[in-house]
């Protein structure tokens, strides 16, 4: 075999793929391939009919002679025109509709049942004057929407037509987008639950004790989820008739990632029942991670910070470059890396079946990264490689900011830049000081030139991605190129003293963008 | 009954123990109340006169053109500010110093016999943010004025006066973001009920706790009751912070009551699983299937818990404590088959 490394880890890929089939055989299996089969069909029927919020939400009664209503929010009746106000003053019926009017009882369910209906008469109004009229008398108005500057927009001109603008948001795209994501979900935990088994019942004990690697050992049991989750990616992909190769590409880092974070759970907790609920919050951390700065796709660059944003694009026929790959992935490949790196570090007997609070367990984590033998070199490593942890946590503080009233918006980010970057600095030579591996302060200081790593070459990266998603996209042009490009700023030069020229390169970047789009900004 | 209580104290401190389940807890209700926040500014884009209720915002547009097109009057009448201009290059200079957010050049009308198409030309700015919130507060005065332009035409639009709040945000909160947070810790107690019981089975400990003088439904009732509890109490959390965010939640306990029933239904079918499979891998695997195939039920049905939970908050008339009994009857059928088949099942692993 040209390549035993490789074989190792297809060989116990191999045994996890028949540990599952043997795990399956037998009577669980028609149970669950009928779930499974009525389940995907039932959930097919559900995407085709189309997700409709608030169904049954409103109650209404309509005259025989009324329009016709098809619309799952609302439950229609019809009724005698004597009955109306008596069904109305009850409360019983939100509005009573006949042929030309809408009447409501003036409480707040029934205006709200009021706003919607007449959303939905309009569209079918729309339509019938269209189709009665003809496009020009039916929709009168064109405007020719232009970008400022005057002078450079003359050239390109956007036509809207009023009455038929959709929404700008993606919100149907970002659900369908998500569909991708549950399959994987789905996987993961089977990844979590199996791996969780075997340490358990201490099967990958005797595995280590092989020559093998710890390596090889988490590669071989991750490559079979790792393929279905991508298959599952190629199906919904294709089920949505999206471009397969594309989703292959934008949804590959995503499934890492979700590896990546679910594989620490079984490393690091040691009952089903924490895995569980670990898993659960993982699931919630990642979907919000992934589809909230997707919803925001077309309006903001920040949305960038999520894959989903380039398969929202995907879909909507709109095209990308390699910079906004990089910038949504990017993150996640590197996270993939270091969880590997980590993982095989962890895969020790001592340290999976020991029993210890989470921080005591992270802390152990850090401690078997670094090599003892070339401590700077591991801290300057271990220091990089949270770059991008530190990128991610602080871009969702700035995303979770945004919900809070300004002043305290930027104080609250100031704080979380600080605790975030400080802890993830630190961490290294707190373990290495709590183990006792250095102990004077020559030798801390001899460390520290690795710990700067993060400071003049990591944090610059971090401050330079912050600053340039923030430059950028159209938050960032308004309040947030000022007060929150200067707070992450701010938090940086005032924990990094050693490292000034950082706090040049903010400000010099400040500038520009907040000249040019500051004033309007202002008065809205 | 102190032997119930007993297990269930124990299975609360379980939980209880580990700190990092709390953190969980208390993680996703803050990720719950910025995500109900995001999603409800997210959702106001959809429906431009949300704009209007959820935010004060005062929008400035220079007038280049015809400043007595009807136009002029309906940007009045929604509290957009006008600013006369002559020519374009003053408004382009405008709007740099930041004294107008948007301009509309209005040409003179030619349609005298108010037939025709109407071009007005508008001017945004170039950040995407502005631009979309922008345009979202002027499609309504532009959608008037079209309205206006149609009647013009001879076109009349039935129900165009339709007095009525954007509902937008109401379908969201009580259509989405409240059934949601009610069940979700439901689908946490199935699988906590899965881990909790399949642990025993794999330990044999079950076994040992069955020797003892407790009898089985006590021990399978205490296992589910502790999660079904705990739901309980998220729920109650998740309303809490709804009402923080203002969202107020008609029927309150009835809504609770729901959730808690639901959750329990999941519990109890869970031990189904869990004493049919026996272990935890297929059983987690199983009730996954379970949930994904319920789910879809539900919403294919208008009797689903989904649309009872919106109809109680909102306060339907038809909708009241005999929807929730249903479910309640449902949980004791439940119950009375899991006590007469545990022991047959349980049998089988002795």
């Amino acid at each position: 075999m040209p390549f035993p490394y490789l074989y190792t880890i297809l060989l116990i890929a191999r045994q996890e793929v028949t540990r599952i089939r043997t795990r399956f055989r037998g009577r669980a299996s028609p149970v669950a391939m009928v779930l499974l089969l009525v389940g995907i069909l039932l959930l097919l029927l559900t995407f085709r009919r189309g997700v409709v919020q608030g169904k049954g939400l409103y109650r209404i009664a309509v005259s025989p002679d009324g329009p016709l209503i098809q619309d799952e929010r609302f439950e229609v009746t019809t009724v005698p025109s004597s009955v109306r106000y008596a069904l109305l003053d009850a409360g019983a019926v939100d509005l009573y509709v006949d042929d030309d009017r809408v009447v409501h009882y003036g409480a707040e369910r029934s205006l709200y049942a009021a706003g919607a209906l007449k959303t939905y008469l309009e569209k079918q109004e729309l339509a019938r004057a269209g189709q009665s009229y003809g496009p020009e008398r039916a929709f009168p108005l064109r405007v020719g929407v232009q970008r400022f500057p005057i002078e450079q927009a003359r050239q390109e001109e956007e036509v809207l037509i009023p009455s038929l603008m959709a929404p700008p948001l993606p919100f149907a795209q970002v659900v369908a987008v998500s569909l991708h994501l549950f399959p994987v979900f789905f996987v993961n935990v089977f990844f979590t639950g199996g791996f969780m088994h075997e340490k358990m019942d201490r099967r990958i004990t005797v595995l280590l004790s092989a020559p093998v690697t710890p390596f090889q050992v988490i590669a071989g049991k991750m490559v079979p989820y790792i393929l279905l989750a991508l298959v599952s990616v190629v199906c919904v992909a294709a089920l949505l008739k999206g471009n397969v190769l594309m989703a292959l590409l934008i949804f590959t880092p995503v499934v890492l990632f979700t590896f990546s974070v679910y594989l620490m759970v079984p490393l690091v907790y040691r009952t089903f029942k924490d895995t569980t609920f670990i898993s659960m919050l993982a699931t919630t951390i990642i979907t919000s991670y992934l589809v909230f700065p997707a919803m925001f796709s077309g309006i903001n660059d920040l949305s960038y910070v999520s894959p989903l944003t380039l398969a929202v694009k995907m879909y909507r026929g709109q095209p990308f470059g390699l910079k906004e790959y990089l910038t949504s992935t990017t993150p996640m490949y590197i996270i993939f890396a270091l969880a590997m790196y980590a993982g095989s570090r962890m895969l020790n007997e001592e340290y999976l079946m020991r029993f210890r609070p989470l921080y005591r367990k992270a802390a152990d984590a850090i401690y078997l990264l670094i090599s003892r033998r070339h401590l700077n070199i591991s801290i300057f490593v271990l220091s990089l490689l949270l770059v991008p942890i530190v990128y991610m946590v602080q871009l969702v503080a700035m995303v979770v900011s945004l919900n809070l009233p300004i002043r305290y918006a930027v104080g609250t980010l100031l704080i979380v830049a600080v605790v975030v970057e400080e802890v993830a600095k630190s961490a290294g030579i707190v373990v290495l000081i709590e183990q006792r591996v250095v102990r004077s302060t020559k030798s801390i200081l001899l460390v520290v030139p690795g710990r700067t790593g993060l400071s003049s070459g990591g944090e610059r990266a971090a401050i330079h991605l912050r600053q340039h998603r923030l430059r950028d996209h159209a938050l960032g042009g308004t309040f947030w190129c000022r007060h929150v490009v200067a707070a992450t700023c701010s938090a940086h030069c005032f924990h990094v003293g050693s490292v000034p020229a950082d706090s040049q390169v903010g400000r010099s970047q400040l500038s520009p963008c907040s000249a040019d789009r500051l004033g309007p900004a202002r008065s809205l | 009954m102190s032997a119930f209580v007993t297990i269930l104290k124990k299975e609360l401190k379980a939980v209880t123990r580990e700190r990092t389940i709390v953190i969980a807890i208390i993680i996703q209700l803050f990720i719950a109340s910025f995500s109900s926040a995001i999603l409800v500014g997210l959702m106001s884009l959809y429906d431009p006169e949300a704009i209007g209720l959820s935010a004060r915002i005062r929008l400035r547009v220079g007038i280049v053109g015809d400043r007595s097109d009807p136009l002029v009057d309906l940007l009045r009448q929604n509290q957009v500010q006008v600013v006369p201009f002559e020519t374009l290059e003053e408004a382009s200079e405008a709007f740099s110093e930041g004294r107008i957010e948007a301009a509309l050049l209005i040409p003179q009308s030619d349609t005298g016999s108010g037939r025709g198409l109407r071009h007005v030309s508008l001017f945004l700015p170039e950040s995407e943010a502005l631009y979309t919130l922008i345009l979202m507060v002027l499609r309504d005065p532009l959608k008037q004025y079209e309205s206006y332009l149609r009647e013009q035409n001879g076109i009349h639009l039935k129900f165009a006066d339709i007095e009525g709040r954007p509902s937008t945000l109401h379908e969201f909160r009580y259509g989405v973001i409240l059934p949601l947070l009610m069940f979700f810790p439901a689908f946490i107690t199935g699988s906590m009920v899965i881990d909790s019981l399949s642990e025993e089975l794999a330990n044999h400990t079950l076994d040992t706790l069955w020797s003892a003088p407790v009898s089985l439904h006590v021990i399978v009732g205490a296992k589910i009751a502790a999660p079904v509890l705990l739901a309980g109490g998220q729920c109650v959390l998740w309303a809490t912070l709804l009402y923080v965010n203002g969202i107020l939640i008609r029927n309150l306990v009835l809504v609770l009551l729901m959730a808690t029933l639901n959750a329990a239904i999941i519990g109890v079918t869970s031990v189904f699983i869990v004493l049919y499979f026996k272990d935890r891998e297929r059983s987690q695997f199983t009730y996954s299937l379970f949930i994904l195939l319920s789910t879809s039920l539900g919403y294919a049905f208008d009797v689903s818990p989904v649309t009872v939970i919106t109809r109680l908050a909102t306060g339907d008339y038809y909708t009241g404590i005999s929807d929730v009994a249903v479910y309640g009857l449902v949980l004791l059928g439940l119950l009375a088959g899991l006590f007469s088949l545990n022991k047959k099942l349980l049998s089988r692993v002795a």
